[in-house]
């Protein structure tokens, strides 16, 4: 797939909306974060390379609405012993790409590079992929349809990932 | 060896069992030796060497291993080390072949081990190198299945596995039963989860139903908070008839009851299980009906068990289809791989069902395993306090019923752990 070339402007504005996502999970804020996914919005990670349906092979993660909602609260939830521990990630998002754009709407579909290092329970675990983030216009502003995580090591033996990457 | 064999039996004892069991490495070499060796251990199953020359690869203990379909179609477990020098012979999680190559000097081997040709073979003329003695061949492992499950031993003299499996053997039969066309086959891949604790820490919480209202209360009442807000006539969701149950009462846990056997098996529920009010989809129903009748479509539907354990190295779940299987690394790491299985003759939604359970439940990204995982690892630091020796399991003990070939007890008895250290004291003894 390549590249849709499209304004300086434009790719601004989709990074700002990366970064901000990053953002949210770098603290992590769920309730932050669940807002800038539309109310049909998915956030996927799969279990192998070029996995093509989360309903036909194991996934990670596939969460909805619904099951965005249960894991926002369950996270900051006093009894999870799971989560009795800090959790801080440091993001870093590079090779922004837009591959399909909508001219009339703006939607567009967006894979970037990304680094996060997660600090959990004493120990430090980094991860690496690609994002797809599939992006569409609310008025002024882009929210997130989907948003596809392929880490580079998905089908290796993988120990708690105790949050969203 | 610093252990005598009075010392190994008396670290079990009725009602308690002494930490070094988790802490010790010493014990586990001993487990990995005389159970691990000895009982009957998971492999795959058959679907996953679906054609001639499929194989798959995997540890058996520390030992690499290769469950490969030959040419004949038979399913064999040999040894993935090359009759040469030892190099692993086949290294991918699983692909297809037409014969073994070993990728040092070139040695083939068939499929079912059987070596076959060593290049430039003259240069063993006149020594006592002979190509044909078995030795220089792949190793086969004792191997039998079941129902399409295949497990091999290094048992010399094991008992058939089916009489090893003894009444445990009905719920891997419902599993399959549950089938229209009676028949399962592994679907959708495997997640492999590292849990930083000794392996039994895991098996023995299959059947702790003690553990669920305390562990799991979070993402219960997570559940039950969101689904408050939502307005009435929401679309159903399986999410919500499989999270919830896993806060159920101490009173509802007691009711499904525990069954115990030889060897060290056992399964929480029968009647009824956290398993038993999930929807049941009219497509497959239909389909069930077609197939058995309704009389033997409710007998099937009506066997309800949570967790069944074949000790010491694999847990399914009839009724939701997906098995874990328990791969130990060291006395305080253990790998486990969760596996769903599809329902031959069923629509599509049920193994999506599976696969949304598998998900929901076991995978590294769920909110229910990661909260068991704390316990056990919490347990493993926690234990190399000296504070005491000792790990108590009393609850219900006397109390249990013992009938011909198996025990029974109420749900949230300690039958279940009893049952299996009674098989460890028995394996761990006998088998020096
Ligand atoms: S080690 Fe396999 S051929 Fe030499
Ligand atoms: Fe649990």
């Amino acid at each position: 797939m390549t590249a849709v070339i499209t304004s300086n402007e434009k790719i601004r504005e989709i990074e700002q909306l990366l970064y901000q996502e990053a953002a949210c999970l770098d603290r992590p804020d769920l309730d932050a974060w669940i807002n800038l996914y539309t109310e049909d919005g998915t956030y996927w990670m799969p279990a192998i390379p070029d996995q093509e349906d989360p309903h036909t092979h194991i996934s990670l993660f596939y969460d909805d609405r619904v099951l965005m909602e249960v894991r926002r609260r369950n996270f900051v939830h006093p009894a999870a012993a799971s989560k009795d521990y800090d959790v801080r990630a440091s993001h870093i998002i590079s090779n922004v790409q837009v591959r399909e754009l909508d001219e009339k709407s703006g939607d567009c579909t967006v894979t970037s590079n990304f680094h996060c290092f997660l600090y959990y329970r004493d120990k430090q675990t980094p991860y690496a992929g690609k994002y797809t983030h599939e992006l569409v216009r609310d008025g002024d502003r882009y929210k997130i349809r989907s948003k596809r995580v392929d880490i580079i090591n998905c089908d290796a033996t993988l120990n708690t990932i105790i949050i969203y990457i | 060896m610093s252990y005598t064999e009075q010392q190994i039996a008396d670290m079990v004892q009725p009602t308690k069992v002494h930490r070094s069991l988790y802490t010790d490495p010493e014990i586990f070499d001993l487990e990995m030796e005389r159970i691990w060796a000895n009982a009957w251990i998971y492999i795959g199953h058959e679907s996953q060497v679906p054609e001639k020359g499929s194989y798959m690869t995997l540890n058996y203990g520390k030992v690499p291993v290769v469950m490969v379909r030959d040419n004949d179609n038979d399913v064999h477990v040999l040894h993935n080390r090359c009759g040469h020098k030892g190099a692993k012979l086949v290294d991918r999680p699983c692909g297809k072949i037409p014969a073994f190559r070993c990728c040092y000097h070139g040695w083939r081997y068939r499929l079912d081990g059987k070596l076959l040709g060593v290049p430039h073979l003259q240069g063993y003329d006149g020594t006592d190198f002979d190509k044909d003695d078995p030795q220089y061949s792949m190793q086969k492992m004792t191997s039998e299945s079941f129902r399409g499950f295949v497990f091999a031993t290094m048992n010399p003299n094991p008992p058939d596995l089916r009489t090893w499996m003894g009444g445990a053997a009905d719920v891997m039969d419902n599993l399959c039963d549950r089938a229209p066309e009676g028949e399962v086959e592994a679907a959708g891949g495997v997640l492999r989860y590292e849990h930083e604790c000794n392996w039994k820490m895991f098996i023995e919480n299959l059947n702790d139903t003690m553990h669920p209202m305390i562990v799991h209360r979070s993402v219960v009442e997570s559940a039950l908070d969101y689904i408050k807000t939502l307005p009435e006539g929401s679309p159903r969701r399986d999410e919500a008839e499989i999270i919830p149950p896993f806060g159920a009462s101490y009173e509802t846990f007691e009711e499904t009851g525990i069954t115990g056997f030889r060897f060290g098996h056992h399964y929480d529920g029968g009647k009824t299980s956290i398993h038993a009010k999930y929807t049941l989809d009219p497509e497959y129903e239909a389909a069930m009906l077609k197939a058995y009748g309704k009389e033997r479509m409710q007998e099937i539907l009506s066997f309800n068990t949570h967790n069944t354990l074949y000790y010491p190295s694999l847990t399914i779940k009839s009724a939701v289809q997906n098995i874990r299987v328990v791969r130990p690394i060291a006395y305080n790491k253990t790998i486990i791989e969760t596996w769903s299985f599809r329902l031959k003759g069923a629509p599509d939604s049920m193994l999506k069902r599976t696969l949304l359970y598998s998900r929901l439940i076991n995978s590294n990204g769920s909110m229910v395993g990661p909260d068991d995982l704390t316990a056990y690892f919490r347990m493993q630091e926690g234990l190399q306090s000296q504070a005491s020796d000792w790990i108590e399991m009393h609850r219900n003990f006397a109390r249990d019923e013992k009938l011909e070939d198996r025990m029974v007890g109420k749900g949230t008895s300690d039958l279940d752990v009893r049952t299996q250290f009674s098989a460890w004291r028995e394996y761990m003894t006998e088998a020096a």
